[in-house]
């Protein structure tokens, strides 16, 4: 029976080519769409999964609650994870890991330096290992990391060290010139979707600050992992941290700080905290991603079921036939549903093809290593055929119910219309929900390429071209050849201007500290973000002084620069008043007097409002950056001349630099991803629509023939006729609209609303997505409503 | 009125020409009721086809109220069906979607005839057929001999000068077919509306005054019926 049936459907398919490829073409779309987003999706829930203990690790991380606002920090303070280890009956392991970085020398035996690089490395607990079960190639990480100097090595940083990983063990390396580590152990390389992307473990015992005492300092680069024991749960372990809370926060900051246990399948989902990998997709984004895919579905779920409805009519004869032939219905639901999913399956196959071309473009734009593999992830292949039964389903049960109830006399008379009953008017909703879905992804689209048009070209207070942000190294000896460096790249031609500085204006690293004005007795009830920089720093990067002057050349006075908004939350009245105050930071007995006022200028992404800012004047080791301001004649000449100066005034060190304006641009990632998604997709659903409005157009069309020939020889113009059949559509089209407005509109005030500075929403994006559906509905409807109108009267009108 | 002049109609299938109509020149006066007979395939209906200019002849010129109307375009062609001619089908070919009245309207709405007049006219459609009480209905809850009074009705609401009828009884009951050729004798007699009609049957033939033969194509008799 299925064999039949098969051969029945492959041949009713075949007949009706044009319906059949629209079908094909309109489901294998949005199938490879599902497909692609259900891949990215999947391999964003893979982050962190391959250990054995994934559910009962948690990373601790660090919250302050401010009386405007508060704070979400990945790092917590380093006496933490030793006080946790000892207070907590429930943590099995207690794991301190420390991000760090710099050069490594591996010298060869006669100890000449034969490579020189700057890696990141870790310093990491033993007990890490014993939270997250790396599989090691050679060494036991339980002792390999014991010892101060020792370190463990990924496969590929030890063949890159010393060109094969099995003689690694034993060999040395040179940290950031000075200390001597012993290689003791080598582990498999991490997995791309890892968190943690460690390459090179140092022991924690040999760490620096591994000893420090303060709880009130925080960097993200110190981090917390702990392993619930087995059967306890994560709640249970409020209690003992309230304790462990009040024990060690004993002075009171200005904010109030807590810790949580984040689960570890979060650690890549929360964006608020940020992890080693520098890699979070947010759950709203997963989800936005979701949504997408399944309204891709249902447009393409619902041409098919549009179609098949249609298309009932002209195979009522034989399902009259077949029924007074003694088929029940039961057979016939069969015999529809298994032409639904052999069009279903085909859409499938193209699908495949369509996800392996497109792959390369999304894993470019996401810039994640993601693959199709059908037999290397046995979860895509349940995917898809979990999709086809779905699509299947969804999209033949209602049509097959449909046909399969027709009265089998009138069904032999051709006597049957769904136009009229209910049908038709499920198809009218269908079509409305599909245009619906349509407006409200061109209306996203347009918003968002319209806020990233904005956030491109808003004035930020300072200018970003042409800047190069050169690192340099701030450890004491470096710090003495400062200023020779600068001479030396000032006379550079083409070089305008030079400044060094901790970050430039616009950074996403920024320092918060609190200070005391003008001699308050206590500190201001909020935080400033703190750079440090020369005398050259507003010069260099354009920023505009609205009263006072910038620093002077002279090093011993303490001197300070303040913007607007810090004046504005401090309630003085005007800059000039501010001009020789004095501002006190972290228990500073001196302070430094304020001797300009800056214009405001946006100092991160525009989602950000515009933070107080305390400019203070120092070339010490809070310097990190070398910002070069060029002329745009020879840029990369410049650097090169840059470069060369720069290795020979720090031989020891590794160069490297990025642009202003490139960091800048780094913030709207996510909207550049978002903004090629959503153009991609809006394109792939108005395709789907469109071809599914095209089939059913001919459908009516053939179906209104009799009518529009009868019409035609009462005097109905070819015009009139084409209106008449565009009508019905145009007005399915503008209901879709209706409701789709409010739905964007909702939509899209969620999203700009995450934005400090955001354009303000107009009805242009509503019009523009509105004129869109309704000119290509027009166009495409009248293509074939002409071509009907223009048919000859007399065939039509030929004997029944 | 209609003034045909050696009308040829030929399909060209590779390379060999199978003829429907051939030579067939005739001229029809105002208010003649013309019946066109002929065995099946004899191209009656193509002839219709092409007075009604639905269909275009191969070769031959064709003159409409002393225009020739052949190479006519769409748009003047259209002028005359609003203002001249009226269609009636042996299927009758009711709008299934709209009521009795609503059929009867719609050649006027085309014709740009105004409300007032246009509920006007229909109901005197409706009384002179005596349909007032079905005026709500939809053609499918009316019998054949009532939708072919609806199609007859439709094709009168324009005032046409013209009536072309293919086969208009060829689906009905003789009793019903009887009453509809009563009318289109009355309506021929009365308000000397020209009636062509397609018919195989003798007796309806014999309510027109004149019988054209149509045999393979070619006109065998052309007959003066004399009451």
């Amino acid at each position: 029976m299925f064999k039949l049936n098969l051969k029945i459907a492959l041949r009713n398919l075949w007949k009706n080519k044009g319906y059949t490829f629209i079908n094909i073409a309109g489901l294998s779309i949005g199938m490879a769409c599902c497909i692609l987003i259900f891949i990215f999706i999947n391999y964003q829930l893979s982050y962190d999964q391959q250990f054995a203990n994934k559910d009962r690790i948690y990373r601790v991380v660090s919250y302050w609650k401010y009386v405007d606002g508060e704070e979400f920090q990945s790092g917590v303070p380093r006496p933490l994870a030793p006080a946790m280890r000892n207070d907590f009956g429930m943590l099995e392991e207690v794991a301190a890991i420390q991000r760090s970085g710099g050069i490594f020398k591996v010298k060869d035996a006669a100890g000449l330096v034969r490579l020189k690089t700057a890696e990141e490395a870790y310093y990491i607990e033993p007990q890490f290992f014993k939270i997250f079960d790396y599989p090691w190639l050679q060494g036991d990480p339980q002792k390999a990391l014991a010892e101060p100097n020792t370190v463990a090595l990924s496969r590929e940083m030890a063949t890159k060290f010393f060109g094969n990983w099995q003689t690694a063990v034993g060999k040395t390396l040179e940290f950031k010139n000075k200390d001597v580590l012993k290689v003791t152990g080598v582990f498999e390389d991490v997995p791309e979707n890892s968190s943690n992307p460690i390459k090179i473990a140092i022991a924690y015992a040999g760490y620096e600050h591994s000893k420090m005492k303060s709880w009130r300092s925080v960097s993200s680069g110190s981090q917390c992992y702990i392993l619930l024991t087995k059967g306890s749960d994560i709640a249970d372990l409020e209690g003992p941290k309230k304790a462990f809370m009040n024990k060690y926060y004993t002075d009171k900051g200005i904010g109030k700080e807590d810790h949580f246990f984040q689960p570890l399948a979060e650690v890549h989902q929360d964006a608020r905290y940020s992890n080693f990998a520098h890699k979070t997709t947010g759950k709203g984004e997963l989800a936005g991603l979701l949504v997408i895919g399944v309204f891709l579905l249902i447009t393409a779920c619902i041409n098919f079921i549009n179609l098949a409805t249609a298309q009932a009519v002209s195979r009522s004869k034989e399902i009259g036939v077949r029924k007074v032939m003694g088929s029940r219905r039961k057979q016939l639901m069969a015999q529809f549903l298994t032409e639904t999913l052999t069009i279903t399956f085909f859409a499938l196959l193209v699908a495949c093809i369509l996800t392996e071309a497109a792959l390369p473009g999304m894993a470019n734009l996401f810039k994640e290593k993601i693959s199709f593999g059908l037999f290397s992830q046995p979860v895509i292949p349940v995917f898809m055929i979990g999709m086809v039964l779905f699509v299947g389903f969804v999209a033949g049960f209602y049509p097959a119910m449909i046909m399969s109830g027709f009265d089998p006399i009138l069904a032999i008379k051709n006597k049957v219309s769904i136009g009229n009953g209910g049908g038709g008017v499920l198809r009218k909703v269908l079509v409305v929900v599909q245009f619906a879905i349509t407006v409200i992804l061109i209306t996203g689209t347009l918003v968002i390429l319209k806020q990233m048009k904005y956030m491109r070209e808003k004035p930020l207070g300072f200018n970003p071209s042409a800047i190069a942000m050169v690192d340099v190294p701030s450890d004491s000896l470096s710090i003495l050849k400062y200023n020779l460096l600068k001479s030396r790249v000032l006379k550079e031609s083409g070089v305008r201007s030079v400044s060094l500085c901790s970050t430039g204006p616009s950074s996403g690293d920024s320092n918060f500290g609190n200070f005391t004005y003008n001699h308050s007795a206590k500190d201001a009830d909020f935080e400033a973000s703190i750079k440090t920089s020369d005398e050259n720093y507003l010069q260099t990067f354009g920023l505009k002084l609205i009263a006072g002057k910038t620093f002077t050349k002279n090093d011993n006075l303490k001197e300070i620069i303040v913007n607007e908004t810090l004046l504005k939350k401090l309630s003085v009245s005007s800059p000039e008043v501010a001009i020789g105050k004095i501002i006190q930071m972290g228990g500073d007995p001196v302070g430094a007097s304020i001797v300009g006022v800056v214009k405001d200028f946006n100092n991160t992404n525009l989602r950000e409002p515009i933070a107080p800012i305390l400019i203070e004047k120092s070339t010490g080791p809070s310097t990190t950056t070398l910002a070069v301001k060029m002329d745009t004649r020879d840029i990369p000449g410049v650097m090169k001349n840059i470069e060369a100066i720069w290795n020979s005034v720090y031989p020891e060190h590794v160069y490297d630099s990025t642009f202003m304006q490139d960091d800048i641009n780094k913030y709207y990632e996510s909207e550049r991803v978002m903004g090629t998604l959503f153009k991609v997709f809006a394109g792939v659903i108005i395709f789907i629509a469109f071809i599914g409005l095209f089939g059913l157009i001919s459908f009516v069309a053939t179906q209104r023939t009799k009518e529009m020939a009868i019409r035609k020889v009462l005097g109905a113009t070819t015009l009139e006729l084409v209106n008449m059949l565009n009508s019905s559509f145009m007005i399915m089209v503008l209901l879709a609209n209706l409701v789709a407005w409010p739905v964007a509109y909702i939509f899209i005030d969620h999203w700009l609303s995450r934005y400090a500075y955001r354009i303000e929403l107009s009805v242009w994006p509503f019009i523009t997505a509105m004129s869109i559906s309704m000119g290509i509905t027009l166009m495409t409807v009248s293509f074939r409503s002409f071509k009907a109108a223009k048919t000859n009267a007399v065939d039509a009108l030929k004997y029944e | 009125m209609i003034q045909l002049q050696n009308i040829e109609k030929y399909y060209a299938n590779k390379g060999v020409k199978s003829y429907i109509l051939r030579h067939v020149s005739t001229t029809i006066q105002q208010g003649e009721f013309v019946s066109i007979m002929g065995p099946s395939g004899a191209g009656k209906s193509t002839l219709l086809n092409i007075l009604g200019m639905l269909e275009e002849p191969t070769y031959g010129t064709y003159e409409f109220m002393g225009e020739n109307v052949v190479s006519l375009n769409e748009r003047k062609r259209i002028e005359l069906y609003r203002n001249h001619i009226g269609f009636v089908f042996q299927a009758y070919h009711l709008i299934d979607e709209m009521t009795v009245a609503e059929n009867i309207e719609a050649p006027l709405l085309y014709k740009k005839v105004g409300s007032a007049e246009r509920k006007s006219r229909v109901a005197e459609m409706l009384d002179r057929f005596n349909m007032v009480a079905k005026r709500d209905l939809f053609p499918n809850q009316l019998s054949g001999g009532q939708q072919q009074l609806v199609g007859i009705a439709r094709a009168l609401a324009a005032q046409p000068l013209i009536i072309l009828a293919d086969e208009p009884t060829g689906n009905l009951q003789s009793a019903q077919a009887l009453q509809i050729m009563e009318l289109f004798r009355k309506l021929n007699e009365e308000e000397n509306i020209t009636i062509i009609q397609v018919t195989h049957s003798e007796i309806n033939a014999g309510y027109g005054n004149r019988i054209l033969h149509l045999l393979d194509g070619v006109i065998s008799e052309d007959l003066q019926v004399v009451v």
